[in-house]
């Protein structure tokens, strides 16, 4: 094997591979990435056994052929080379030469023989899909994913089809929830909904992110989903299991509503958090008629408040939340105004735009 | 309100070694001492019979046995000990709800408002002895004074099978001839410091001005001096629930590197979830204790998201917690513990609470092997790693090996 490239064709690759690849595992050749030379191009597989990419680059070919080396180092070299172009030559062994101008690198590598087969997803009928929509999908519900491995069912989104043609995309970590439904046209032929491990969904994410307008394919076969763009494709393994039945923790309409300045809340609650007693981000919420009093309070530092303008008029509550929860939802909120909703001391606390409860998220509260 | 409060001290005379001697009559007028493996082991009590010869509690039995060749050396029976410390306890609830346990066999008692109804403290203290001596058939030491460290140096000059009350206005004058080893607080380094000040009893603390010795030993000082004149406004802590739950093990040899203490940690781990199965209890915070071969204690601990009661998911923490521990050098001891127990649970509250939760498949997983142990006993099954590797027993034979899992394992934990 011996090819030509851009290195930043080469970095590019690389740097997708670097969230996929396994620094910490018992198997060494999952920290590497899978180079193969064809006649029509180069490609570069990462692949950790749950999630696997493939993506494919132009390049010179003097001599077909493959070999798998280690993505940290090749990254490292590839980002430093001092020419715009980079060559691999295979030599005996599996040593890769790599050349750059008046630099040359011998490094180890394996033989590409041994580097673990991606499931052949063929069977997963492709859905075209709005890569600016999935995106903003993810971005509206990653950050409540648990990261309890404990729970696993709860550590990827919840991707449900609902009527219409629509998506609905849930996650929770067991103490708020995030749901948001779109459109994302297409038949994805599931019988039911779907969870994406947290992983995936970060690598989806970024791949969405480097050319939100590409056109995007995205599917899912028995255990696995396929997603498709230009150049690349991935492939993940599923979460098996049963996500809750999370329309039961979503409260219908809260007794209490009130509505605020987006962003004055999001500051208010970032405030105020500075002093909150522990690492629970604890803040405690009075509201009152017309107004949303936010204060802190920690043995050690002191106390803090701030006040709201708020329309709101019904009998006063005072009640705990981890503020992070809240400014999670509040700063990506696309709206000026939130409508926040709210029951009891005990009862979740209900987030949404004015009229608007297809980006909905749901917190509970803390004892305070 | 009376001006003095009346406080009891209450001991059991060489607890652990009286029941052994009550439940075992060739014993009784013997010199018996119970503790552990004659090389490794230390002395758990002795009675009064073998005392005289030097020996004494934690002493390392290789030299309780130079000391007292003669010795019958029994093991500890952490179950029979539990029982009648549970007896002993009834007894001082009778009496007044203000109960402070220290250990097993001794504890505070305020009896301030029990006179009415029980007559002077000195009488309360007569009538609970005789109590234990008639219905637990062991003998028991009273302190009586106004404040609780009057009362526990009060029970000790008393002991065996005694009683000594110190009325308030004798305070002092009780104190004063005393070493000030017996103030609370006064280890040995604090005790040379204060030699070499020239103050060797407690009464010669108490003469000199509380100001200067503020000024030499900061606030500690001025400590030392109130109780030298019997100044403890230290109230009676009734018991609570216990704190922890834990298992722990001396290795017969000292062991190196995480290898050869896995399967030490995942056993104890595993016991741990049983044993807050059994109480009913989970637990989020798992501690992880390390004794070196040169005595140095390290502990660690590991805040999980969910509360639980599964044993491996505590190993999984206990493994990340090596990770924070010098694995480098010789060790003697590891433990577990499931520590903050029954504390509200305090703070975030959770969506799916209310929800009928499919029970997890590791509680179901747990449900079966407890059974299976209650049937077949804990070798029955076990996991891979642990399987013929480690020392299974019963949990009664497990208290054995260790005071501390004993006093974890009984109904009596909460009195550690």
């Amino acid at each position: 094997m011996e090819f030509k490239i851009a290195a930043d064709e080469l970095k590019k690759a690389l740097y997708r591979a670097q969230g996929i690849v396994e620094r910490k595992t018992t198997m060494p050749i999952l920290a590497n990435v899978l180079i193969n030379a064809s006649k029509s191009g180069v490609t570069v597989t990462a692949f950790d056994l749950d999630i696997g990419i493939v993506s494919e680059h132009p390049a010179e070919v003097m001599k077909p052929g493959a070999v798998t080396v280690s993505a940290k180092y090749v990254f490292d070299i590839v980002q430093t080379a001092p020419e715009p172009f980079v060559t691999l030559k295979r030599l005996q062994n599996n040593y890769v030469e790599i050349t750059s101008g008046p630099s040359h690198f011998k490094i180890v590598g394996m033989a590409p023989e041994e580097y673990p087969k991606l499931p052949r997803e063929e069977s997963a009928p492709l859905v075209k899909v709005n890569g600016g929509v999935l995106l903003e999908m993810i971005k509206k519900t990653q950050f409540a994913i648990s990261t309890d491995e404990t729970r696993y069912i709860l550590n990827g989104v919840y991707f449900e089809p609902r009527e219409g043609g629509k998506i609905r995309m849930v996650a929770t970590d067991g103490h708020r929830l995030a749901l948001i439904e779109r459109e994302l046209d297409g038949d994805f032929k599931l019988k039911s909904g779907v969870i994406i491990p947290r992983k995936g969904l970060f690598e989806l994410k970024r791949l969405l992110d480097e050319a939100p307008d590409a056109e995007c394919h995205l599917g899912f076969a028995e255990n696995s989903a396929l997603f498709k763009k230009p150049g690349l494709t991935m492939v993940m393994r599923l979460i098996d299991g049963q996500f809750p039945e999370y329309q039961r923790v979503i409260p219908k309409e809260g007794e209490k509503q009130v509505t605020l300045p987006r962003l004055r809340f999001l500051e208010g609650l970032r405030r105020i958090a500075l002093l909150s007693a522990d690492k629970s981000n604890a803040v405690k919420i009075r509201l009152g008629d017309n107004a949303l009093r936010i204060t802190s309070h920690n043995p050690d530092l002191g106390e803090a408040r701030d006040d709201l303008e708020a329309v709101y008029r019904g009998p006063e509550l005072n009640i705990g939340f981890n503020a992070r929860y809240l400014t999670d939802v509040l700063s990506v909120v696309d709206a000026d105004e939130v409508v926040f909703e709210l029951g009891d001391e005990h009862s979740p606390g209900v987030l949404h735009a004015p009229g608007d409860r297809s980006y909905t998220a749901v917190v509970m509260p803390m004892r305070v | 309100m009376p001006v003095h409060r009346a406080i009891l001290h209450v001991d059991m005379d060489a607890f652990y070694a009286s029941v052994e001697q009550r439940d075992d009559p060739s014993l009784r007028g013997k010199p018996v001492i119970v503790g552990g493996h004659p090389k490794r082991g230390v002395v758990t009590a002795a009675s009064y019979e073998v005392r005289p010869f030097g020996v004494r509690s934690a002493m390392p039995m290789a030299r309780a046995l130079r000391l007292a060749p003669h010795a019958i050396v029994v093991p500890p029976r952490f179950a029979a000990y539990a029982e009648a410390s549970e007896e002993v306890f009834a007894i001082f609830e009778s009496v007044t709800p203000l109960v402070e346990p220290l250990s097993l066999d001794e504890a505070f008692l305020d009896v301030t408002e029990s006179q009415a109804l029980f007559g002077p403290p000195a009488e309360i203290a007569r009538m609970i002895r005789q109590r234990i001596a008639r219905e637990v058939h062991l003998p028991a030491s009273a302190g009586i004074a106004a404040v609780k460290f009057v009362a526990k140096i009060a029970s000790d000059c008393a002991k065996p099978n005694g009683q000594r009350e110190v009325p308030a206005e004798e305070t002092v004058s009780f104190l004063a001839p005393l070493p000030i080893s017996r103030l609370w607080g006064v280890g040995p380094k604090a005790e040379e410091a204060l030699r070499r000040d020239g103050l060797l009893t407690i009464g010669d603390v108490a003469a000199r001005d509380p100001r200067r010795l503020e000024d030499r030993y900061g606030p500690s000082g001025r400590h030392l001096w109130e109780l030298a004149h019997g100044i403890d406004d230290r109230p009676v802590v009734p018991d609570r629930e216990a704190k922890s739950i834990g298992a722990e093990d001396t290795f017969e040899e000292d062991l190196e590197g995480e290898e050869a203490l896995r399967p030490h940690v995942h056993a104890q781990a595993l016991r741990v979830g049983r044993r807050l199965r059994k109480a009913g209890q989970k637990t989020r915070v798992v501690q992880l204790k390390i004794k070196y071969a040169d005595f140095e204690l390290v502990t660690r601990r590991k805040t999980l998201e969910q509360p639980t009661d599964d044993g491996q998911t505590i190993y999984r923490a206990a493994l990340e917690l090596f990770s924070r521990i010098d694995l480098g050098r010789r060790v003697r001891l590891t433990g577990v513990s499931a520590q903050d127990l029954g504390e509200q649970a305090q703070g975030q509250l959770g969506l799916f609470d209310h929800l009928p939760e499919p029970p997890r498949r590791s509680d179901r997983l747990n449900a079966a092997l407890d059974a299976i142990a209650a049937r077949f006993g804990l070798k029955a099954v076990t996991t891979a790693d642990l399987a013929g590797h480690i020392r299974f027993g019963d949990e009664d034979d497990e208290a054995r090996r260790k005071v501390g899992a004993a006093v974890f394992d009984s109904p009596t934990a909460r009195r550690k």
